[in-house]
Order: C-alpha cells, then sequence, then structure tokens
C-alpha cells in the first residue's frame, strides 16, 4: 500500500533532526506527548507505588512504627490515592497510548490541537511538583484522596500542603479538560475518509466516551476544591458548620466528579482490552456496536449514582434506594463488555502471549471486583461495608488489578509499536505470573479484615486483625519482586537490537497502528488513508 | 503415647484452659468490684478474631438481615463468578491456537447479546427487592426506648444520654502502654457505651470538630458524624455483651484511636448503672469530661 | 470491523493529502504551564505569607503567555494554507466544548447555591431553616441587577449587530457594533463593582449566603472580564479589516462565548438575585 511505503520512506529517512529541547520541551508532536505522559505515569507509578509498599510494611504487623505518626500515615494514603489516579492511571491509558494510538488508529497525522495537547502534559507535570509538595511540607496533606472538609479546612489542616495538593487537583484537571477537548475534537472532526463512528476502533470509542466524562466531571470538581481552597484561605463558609456551610455538599460534588472519574479509569482499559482479546484470538471483536455502545451507557449512567459514595451519610432512604438501583443497573452494560469479551475469545485460534495474559487477567479479576461491587451497591449491606477493607479489597480489584492489567496489556501490545523493539516474551509471561500472585494475595485477604470489620486509613489495629494484614503484606512484598521483574523487561527492551514487522502480531491485528512500521515514524499518515 | 507426649498434651491442655480463662474471665477478674452493675457484659466478648473469614457474630437483628442479604447476594456473585471462570476455563482449553487453528468469523448472534442484557436484569431484579427491604428496615428508628447522642471529637466519643438528665460522658482508647489482661489493644476504652438489652435504642450522631465514622460492625450500625448535622441510626442489641466498634471516616491525626466499646446489660443492671453513673461521672456542668482530652502530641506518644 | 479485513491494510483502499494544521515545536505550553505553576504558588503565598511577588510574576507570565500563544494562532490563521476547512471545524469544536465544561463548572456554584435554596436545612443545625439566612438583607433585584440584566441582553443584541454587518462585509457597522458591546460589557462590569462595593453583606466571614452569593457572581463576573478582553482583541482585528465575511471564527468564538456568559447572567439574575430575595431588601 502506498500509505505503507511513504511512511517506510519518512522511516527511513528518520526525524528531521530535532534538537532534544525542541523535541521534548516543545513538542507538538502526538507521538513524543504520548511517550512524556507515559514517563510521567511511569514516575507517579514509582512514587505511588513505593508509598503503598511503605503502607503495607507499616501494616505488616500491628503496632509498627514505620511511619513516624497519624499525620504522616495520612499524608502518605492521601499521596498514594491522588497519584495513582491522577499520575499514573490516567496519564497512562489516556494521556499516553490514547496520545499515541487515537490519532493513527483514526488514520490522522495528529491530534487536533498539538499545543495545547503539549500544554496538558506539562500541567499533569506541574500537578506533580504541587502533589509531592502536599506530602512533603510539613506534616503533609493528611484528609485522604476524597479531602473531605472540615478535615482539610484551614482549622484543621493549617499547613500550605493542603493548598497545594487542592491546586495539583486543578492543575491536573486543567490537564485532563483540555486533553478531553484535544481527543473529543480530534476524533469527531479527523477521522480518516470512510472510517464512520461505527467503523472506529472500539479504543477510540472508549476514549471519546472517557474525554465527554472528563469534559463534564472535571469542572464540577474544580468548583468544589476552589470553593475549599476558598474556605481555606479567603474567608467563606462553603463547608463550615459554623458559618451555615454544609459539608455533605463536598461529598456530593467530589462524588459528581468522581464516581465518572472511575470510569474514566476504567472504560480506556476496556477499550485496550478488546483490541487484544481480538489480536490474539485472531477475530474481530464480537458485538462490536453493543461494545461500543455499552461504554457509552456505562459514561451516561455513570454521572446519575454517585451519592452511592454517601450511602452512610447524610442522605434520605429514598434517594438510597434511587442511587442503589441506578449503580447496579450499570452491572447490565458491563456485563455486555464481559460476556463480548469471551464470545471474542470463543471460536477463536488463541495465543497466549503476554499481553492476552495481561488481559485474559483483566477479565477475570474485573468480573470478581464487579461482583464485589454489585455487592457493595446494595446501600443496605453498605452500612456494614462502607469504607472497611472489603471496600479497599473491591476498589483495587477494579484498579490496581483492573485498570493496571490493562495498562501493561497495552504496554506488552504496543511497546514494539511505540520504541521498535519487541520485549522479552519470557519475562513478560514472569512479570504478569508475579503481579498476578502478588496483587491477588495482598488485595484477596483484604475482603476478610473488611468483613472482620477492619476501617480503612488505620496505621495501627486491633491484633486479631494481624493475620490477613501479614499475608497481604507478603503480597505486596511480591508485587515489588514482580515490579523489579518489569524494570528488567524495560531494559531488555530498550537494549534489544532485534527489527519489527509492521504489523509483528499478524492476522488479527487489524487496527490503522498495524499498517505503519515499527517504531512508528515520527509522523504517520501525513497521507491520509482512505477507508473502504 | 510416651511420657514425653503425655506431658506434652497435658501441658497444651491445661495452656489451653487458662487461655480460655484470661481470655473470658480477665475482664470479670480486673474489675470484679462486686459493684460494677455493668459486669454482666463481661460474659460474652464480641470482638474481631485471628483469621477471621466473615462478619461477626450478629448482635442485633438489623446485623442478622444485613448477614442474610449478604450471604444472598454474595452467592448470586459466587455463581456468577463462578460461570465466568468456567467460560474462561473452555476458552482456555477449547480455543487455543494448537488445538483450534482455525479461528471463527463469528462476530454476532443477537438471542446471545439479549440473552446477557435480560438475564443479569433478572438477576438484578433478584437482588433489588430485598436490598429496598433492608434499606427501610436500617431506616425505621421510630419508638425506641432511648436515645443515646453520641458526638465524635478529636479524637475521643462523647456519649449524652437522652433519657437521663446529667449523663453525658467521654470514651478515650486505652493507649496501648496501659493495656491491662483482659482488655483488648485498640478496641478498650476507659468508659464504654452501656446500653440495656434487648431494647430499641436510637443513635443520634454527630460530630464536634471534623468527620467521624459511628461503625459498630457486630451491631450492624454506620453512620457518618458530621458537624452541623445529626444523623440517626439504631440497634437492639441481643443478649449481653462486650461489643466493639471503631472511627471508621478519616478524621486526622488519631484516627485509629478512637474505638467505640459497648457494653449490653439487662435492664435493671443498666438502670442501676445509670445511678452509678450519674453520682460518679458527672460532677460537672459544661464540659462532660472524665478524662480531659490531652495536648494533641501527649496523646499521639500515649496512643503509638 | 467486518469479518473479510484480515489485515490492518485491508481496510485502506488509497490515500489523500493530510488536510490539517500541524504546528511547529512551540514553547508557550511549557510557559504556559509553568506560569499556571508560579500563579498558584502564589496564591497561596498570598493566602499564607502575604507575599504577593509570586504571584504577580505569575500573573504576567499568564498574560504573556495568552498574548503570545494567540498571536501565533492568529498569524497562522492568516496563513494561506495552514487553516483549512478541517481545522478551523476543528476550532469550532475546541470552542463549544470549551463552552460546555464551563457550563459545568458554574453548575457546581448553582449546585452549591440551590443546596441552599431548597434545602436550607441543610445550613446545619445552629441556623433556621429559611432561605436567605435570617440577618441576611439581599440585593434588591430591581435596582442595579436589572438595570445589569438590561445592559447585558442589548450587548447580545449589539454583538449580534456586529456579526450581521459581518457577514455582509460591513466594515463600520462591524467595528461600531463590536465597540459598543464592549462599553455595554464595561457598563456591566462598573455596575457588578458598584454592587460589590456596596454590598449589604460581608465577604468575608459572612457566613454562607455572601459565599454562594459572591462565588457564583464573582465568577460570572470574571468570565465578563475574560470576555470583553476577547471582544477588545475582536475589536482591534476588526479595526485592522482581518474578519473577512468568508472567515471570522475569532469574531464568532468571543460572540458564543458572550452569549454564554450572557446566558449565565440570566440564571443568576433569575435565581439568585429575583428568587432569592429577602423580605426586606437593600440597594
Amino acid at each position: 500500500m502506498s500509505i505503507t511505503a511513504n511512511d517506510h520512506a519518512l522511516a527511513a529517512h528518520g526525524h528531521h533532526h530535532q534538537s532534544f529541547v525542541s523535541r521534548w520541551l516543545m513538542s507538538t508532536n502526538h507521538k513524543d506527548i504520548g511517550t512524556l505522559y507515559i514517563t510521567m505515569a511511569f514516575i507517579g507509578a514509582c512514587v505511588g507505588g513505593t508509598l503503598s509498599v511503605i503502607m503495607r510494611q507499616q501494616l505488616m504487623y500491628p503496632h509498627s512504627h514505620i511511619v513516624a505518626n497519624g499525620d504522616t500515615w495520612n499524608a502518605i494514603i492521601t499521596a498514594h490515592g491522588l497519584l495513582m489516579i491522577f499520575w499514573f492511571v490516567m496519564p497512562a491509558l489516556i494521556g499516553g497510548m490514547g496520545n499515541w494510538f487515537v490519532p493513527m488508529m483514526i488514520g490522522a497525522p495528529d491530534m487536533a490541537f498539538p499545543r495545547l495537547n503539549n500544554m496538558s502534559f506539562w500541567f499533569l507535570a506541574a500537578g506533580f511538583v504541587f502533589v509531592m509538595l502536599g506530602l512533603l511540607l510539613g506534616s503533609g496533606t493528611g484528609a485522604g484522596w476524597t479531602l473531605y472538609p472540615p478535615l482539610d479546612n484551614a482549622q484543621y489542616s493549617p499547613g500550605m500542603a493542603t493548598d497545594f495538593s487542592l491546586f495539583s487537583l486543578h492543575l491536573a484537571g486543567i490537564s485532563s479538560l483540555l486533553g478531553a477537548i484535544n481527543f473529543i475534537a480530534t476524533i469527531l472532526n479527523m477521522r480518516a475518509p470512510g472510517m464512520t463512528m461505527h467503523k472506529m476502533p472500539l479504543f477510540c470509542w472508549a476514549i471519546l466516551v472517557t474525554a465527554f466524562l472528563l469534559l463534564l466531571a472535571i469542572p464540577v470538581l474544580a468548583g468544589a476544591v476552589t470553593m475549599l481552597i476558598m474556605d481555606r484561605n479567603f474567608g467563606t463558609s462553603f463547608f463550615e458548620p459554623s458559618g451555615g456551610g454544609d459539608p455533605v455538599l463536598f461529598q456530593h460534588l467530589f462524588w459528581f466528579f468522581g464516581h465518572p472519574e472511575v470510569y474514566i479509569m476504567i472504560l480506556p482499559a476496556f477499550g485496550i482490552i478488546s483490541h487484544v482479546v481480538s489480536t490474539f484470538s485472531k477475530k474481530p471483536v464480537f458485538g462490536y456496536l453493543g461494545m461500543a455502545y455499552a461504554m457509552v451507557i456505562i459514561g451516561f449512567v455513570g454521572f446519575v449514582v454517585w451519592a452511592h459514595h454517601m450511602f452512610v451519610s447524610a442522605i434520605s432512604t429514598d434517594s438510597k434506594i434511587y442511587f442503589e438501583v441506578a449503580t447496579l443497573i450499570i452491572a447490565v452494560p458491563t456485563g455486555i463488555k464481559v460476556f463480548s469479551w469471551i464470545a471474542t475469545m470463543w471460536g477463536g485460534s488463541i495465543e497466549f502471549k503476554t499481553p492476552m495474559l495481561w488481559a485474559m487477567g483483566f477479565i477475570f479479576l474485573f468480573v470478581i471486583g464487579g461482583a464485589t461491587g454489585v455487592v457493595l451497591a446494595n446501600a443496605g449491606l453498605d452500612q456494614e461495608l462502607h469504607n472497611d477493607y472489603f471496600l479497599i479489597a473491591h476498589f483495587h480489584y477494579v484498579l490496581s488489578m483492573g485498570a493496571a492489567f490493562a495498562i501493561f496489556a497495552g504496554f506488552y501490545y504496543w511497546i514494539g509499536k511505540m520504541s521498535g523493539h519487541q520485549y522479552p516474551e519470557f519475562w513478560g509471561k514472569v512479570h504478569f505470573w508475579t503481579f498476578f500472585i502478588g496483587v491477588n494475595l495482598t488485595f484477596f485477604p483484604m475482603h476478610f479484615l473488611g468483613l472482620a470489620g477492619m476501617p480503612r486509613r488505620y496505621p495501627d489495629y486491633a491484633d486479631a486483625f494481624a493475620g490477613w494484614n501479614y499475608v497481604s503484606s507478603i503480597g505486596s512484598i511480591i508485587s515489588v519482586v514482580s515490579t523489579l521483574v518489569f524494570f528488567y523487561v524495560l531494559v531488555r527492551v530498550f537494549s534489544s537490537k532485534e527489527k519489527l514487522a509492521d504489523n509483528y502480531w499478524g492476522e488479527g491485528a487489524t487496527t490503522l497502528e498495524w499498517a505503519v512500521p515499527s517504531p512508528a515514524p515520527q509522523h504517520t499518515f501525513l497521507e491520509v488513508p482512505v477507508i473502504r | 503415647m510416651t511420657r514425653k507426649g503425655v506431658f506434652v498434651a497435658r501441658l497444651a491442655g491445661w495452656l489451653a484452659v487458662m487461655a480460655v480463662l484470661m481470655w473470658h474471665g480477665g475482664a470479670a477478674w480486673a474489675q470484679s468490684a462486686p459493684q460494677d452493675p455493668a459486669a454482666a457484659a463481661n460474659a460474652y466478648v464480641n470482638a474481631p478474631h485471628d483469621w477471621e473469614l466473615w462478619f461477626p457474630p450478629a448482635g442485633s437483628p438489623m446485623q442478622a438481615k444485613i448477614d442474610w442479604l449478604m450471604k444472598y447476594v454474595l452467592w448470586i456473585m459466587a455463581v456468577v463468578v463462578g460461570f465466568v471462570a468456567i467460560l474462561m476455563a473452555v476458552v482456555i482449553f477449547r480455543f487455543r491456537a494448537r488445538v483450534n487453528p482455525k479461528p471463527s468469523t463469528t462476530t454476532h448472534n443477537t438471542l446471545l447479546e439479549v440473552t446477557w442484557i435480560v438475564v443479569p436484569c433478572l438477576i438484578l431484579v433478584a437482588i433489588i427487592i430485598p436490598s429496598i427491604d433492608l434499606i427501610y428496615y436500617e431506616a425505621d428508628d421510630t419508638n425506641p426506648y432511648m436515645t443515646v447522642t453520641v458526638t465524635g471529637h478529636q479524637w475521643y466519643w462523647e456519649y449524652k444520654y437522652d433519657s437521663v438528665p446529667g449523663l453525658d460522658y467521654t470514651s478515650y482508647m486505652i493507649p496501648d502502654d496501659q493495656i491491662k489482661p483482659g482488655q483488648i489493644r485498640r478496641l478498650s476504652v476507659d468508659h464504654p457505651l452501656v446500653l440495656p438489652v434487648g431494647e430499641k435504642i436510637r443513635f443520634v450522631i454527630s460530630s464536634a470538630d471534623v468527620l467521624h465514622g459511628f461503625y459498630l460492625p457486630s451491631l450492624g450500625v454506620q453512620k457518618y458524624a458530621i458537624p452541623g448535622n445529626t444523623l440517626t441510626s439504631w440497634t437492639i442489641i441481643r443478649k449481653p455483651g462486650t461489643y466493639y466498634g471503631q472511627c471508621n471516616q478519616i478524621c486526622g491525626l488519631n484516627h485509629d484511636a478512637i474505638p467505640i466499646e459497648i457494653k449490653a446489660v439487662p435492664l435493671n443492671d443498666y438502670i442501676a448503672w445509670t445511678k452509678m453513673a450519674l453520682a460518679n461521672y458527672t460532677e460537672n456542668t459544661v464540659t462532660p469530661l472524665l478524662s480531659s482530652p490531652m495536648p494533641r502530641n501527649q496523646l499521639a506518644d500515649a496512643t503509638r | 470491523m467486518s469479518g473479510t479485513i484480515h489485515t490492518a491494510t485491508d481496510q485502506v483502499k488509497g490515500t489523500v493529502p493530510q488536510p490539517y494544521h500541524l504546528v511547529d515545536p512551540s514553547i508557550w505550553p511549557l510557559i504556559g504551564a509553568t506560569a499556571a505553576m508560579v500563579t498558584f504558588t502564589g496564591i497561596i503565598l498570598a493566602a499564607h505569607l502575604h507575599e504577593f511577588v509570586v504571584l504577580t510574576i505569575g500573573g504576567v507570565l499568564d498574560v504573556m503567555v495568552m498574548f503570545f500563544w494567540w498571536r501565533d494562532v492568529i498569524r497562522e490563521a492568516r496563513t494561506p494554507g495552514l487553516h483549512k476547512v478541517v481545522t478551523q471545524m476543528g476550532l469550532r469544536y475546541g470552542m463549544a466544548l470549551f463552552i460546555s465544561s464551563e457550563v459545568m463548572f458554574f453548575v457546581s456554584f448553582f449546585w452549591n447555591y440551590f443546596n441552599y435554596f431548597f434545602f436550607p436545612d441543610k445550613m446545619g443545625t445552629a441556623f433556621a431553616p429559611v432561605w436567605p439566612p435570617q440577618g441576611i438583607t439581599t440585593i434588591d433585584p430591581f435596582a442595579i441587577p436589572l438595570f445589569n440584566t438590561m445592559v447585558l441582553l442589548l450587548s447580545g443584541t449589539t454583538i449580534s449587530w456586529a456579526h450581521h454587518a459581518l457577514l455582509e462585509g460591513d466594515q463600520k457597522n462591524l467595528v461600531r457594533g463590536l465597540g459598543i458591546t464592549i462599553l455595554l460589557g464595561l457598563a456591566f462590569l462598573c455596575g457588578q463593582l458598584w454592587e460589590y462595593t456596596h454590598s449589604p453583606f460581608p465577604f468575608y466571614h459572612g457566613g454562607i449566603y455572601p459565599s454562594s452569593f459572591f462565588i457564583a457572581t464573582g465568577f460570572h463576573g470574571a468570565h465578563v472580564i475574560i470576555g470583553t478582553l476577547f471582544l477588545i482583541v475582536c475589536f482591534f482585528r476588526a479595526r485592522a479589516g482581518q474578519f473577512t465575511p468568508e472567515r471570522h471564527f475569532g469574531f464568532e468564538a468571543a460572540a458564543w462565548y458572550w452569549h454564554f456568559v450572557d446566558v449565565v447572567w440570566l440564571f443568576l439574575f433569575v435565581c439568585i438575585y429575583y428568587l432569592g430575595r429577602s423580605a426586606i431588601t437593600a440597594g
């Protein structure tokens, strides 16, 4: 094909010799910006993951002194939550892989607003500086990632750290918002001729729905955070009971953002899993339209279920029933996704390469996390389970195993396309199995701790909880070992001399990024493909 | 059995008996002053235990209902997870490239796609119906025998008995270094909440500073304590005993150090206890403090 | 995604030259993010240490970045062949989406307001459940607010006047319409300034009513300032003859933004000033 020939020519010519500063600090190239995002995600995951290891070490035995005191502990758990969400999962899935592959999949040479794209990244980097200041300044920000007032108001958290954490959300929020505008404009306006919405790859659908969620949810968070900053610094009373303010309002505003946020983290993962499952089953995705519109429905319903995070807060009985039922309804489109993945594999000719292992791990563990989600959606049960370790287990099953597994699936699936070097298959599998064992050992016992009544965000606990906490901490050590294996995989990837074909997965990988060379040249689709 | 074996077995048996005695009787011995009207609660301790796999034994009808619904929903979801696991296993073994070299090209099956929408909907209906029943049950705090106003503070609980004028006291965790035999580290408090058995008790929950969480897992009660706001919950404790709970909403430095200890006793003992408590607990008028709040840093040291 | 496609290239039947605008590397995004960081740090330092130097530097940087960035955009737009139809369409998407997100930003402030307007008991146990709260005298909606409503509605018509003139290639009326719109925007801001300086309730530690009132109207006012600046830029561009009946998206974006600001005001006027007025009003 001519597009391939043209891109090969470009690849042969190499990049047009940009300086380091021009290429990495002033970038207007979606692939370079995607790489910057993935680097950010790597740093965020390392810092946030290290914090989680500190937490698990503290909790390994009762009455530990690894963390100095409760304030330090609270700062660590807060930063762990914020970092993992805003500086790991989101930049990896949306900014990183979204930037790299959405334009390529729709046959566009770049994003709609390349400069804006770059600014989205730098806002995120600025936010990272702020969130680290929030962790390290004074006794840190200790209100949890949900930042509920009054604990983080000027009276109970007087230091600057909390302000830095709040502004870090502004910076990350602006980053996401600009990114969302960019993705929507790109996907709606820059699809190759002939690529109708209903021919568009599912990862692009996933990013499109995610971007709409960001567009509409982030500003509400911005409003809530602004009010909190005003309360702290400028004498207002939005959430101050002494002035007539309502702390519960913050919970509403936060979760109106926060619930779409969980779909923001998981929908791009859904997209990646669809591609990986289809590729390694050598079959087109089963029920493509159902898959696409299931994500649209999840995104839509995701906006009207927020108060299920507040079942034991100030919320009326009838609201509980509404929010419970609305929440449970999300199980139906999610079921469509899971069963369609299985149907895609059914009848396939499956090769269990590393990305496929991550994808299958994702599907199974996400179903477990989804099942406990159905349990937690019951307002009556939430009165027992709210905020205890059963909840922690639930959301780590959907995030630490859901989103993170999808990130690794995408990494192994696309690293050859991004770097031009293939990962070592054996070590990829070692990484998968050690991580699989590690995270399950870490998070499955948390179900038992929660049932037994252990609350979250505790640096020390009653001795009876020691057993399962010990097992969980062992699991986290295994995850650390697994991460070291991943570092080794990275070393191998970047020291590899192997040349890769355009489509190194062969039959089954049918999206447009497989029509260009590996590594993808700096500019792809300067000649836009016309789709049949 | 060898002589040595017999000795070891006897020693183990003796140790086991001692352990049981210390565990169950320790609290009673420690506070065996005959005038303690709350002593009946020491006979049964409902606390978390090692390697616990399930909810605590239900101490209230509400927790019994929660336990039932939990099992009901969890079994349904276990079947769903099991079903997915079976499908995945079939996929892994039947559709490996080696076993099935030629992939099918099927991408649609309308009946299948309708089925996996309809069946989950039916499952949800089966979950929602009993669940809504439980929500109404939990919300029904009418006609209580008595009301306790619970106020969260950094970092202690305050209990005010609305039906006993003047009875309003605070409850601090026993610091780790002052734990006596029979007390449970991180759960035992200086002045437990004493409640009558078999009566409907309404909790009016609020906070004096930041958010706290009033969480009693063995009784199925949990509500945020929100400053400027009051939430209500209720319980009926089935049998005399000691029940525990903890703060379950992050509240700062000592979030993990404000447990709730409840001593449930027969009604007569409860009434006797209120008289004792009124006489001993409330020599004050404004600040109802048995144990005054320690300075922040001192408390931090004492509890860590 | 149909079953007949086996490789990625199967679905491609040919190529066409790309019609988009691929921009050159630019330093403004990095400086823009730095400016935001300096500004936010400045706000924190100002609040905690009453140190305003950093905030000032941040503000200068913000303005500088906006100036140079948009200068680049305007230059590119005026370079033949860079902004083709599809790129112009992309800019429309971008502005429309940005305004949608702004709507959601105001939703949070209206949510805050309605939380107390509809459920005054949410002010907490220490307050009587009435809205506006006891002791608050609100601003008379039929004094300055009504005047300001008229001013903004009128400005909505004058910007349409300018737009129609532009479509007909009538530069004189375009400039005139824009100029009057700007003056009306400034008049509105003067009205708000007078209202704020004469408000019957204090902002600082004034409780929930002033908080809700000032954040909603204050952020609206900030948006009026931004919209007016946008219109002023368009005014000079119009005078320089940079808009043609066929291509004038900069003007359109400013007009969209102005209408958005206008609509937000109508909600503010009805919900906060009128429906939320106290029995006796001031001003």
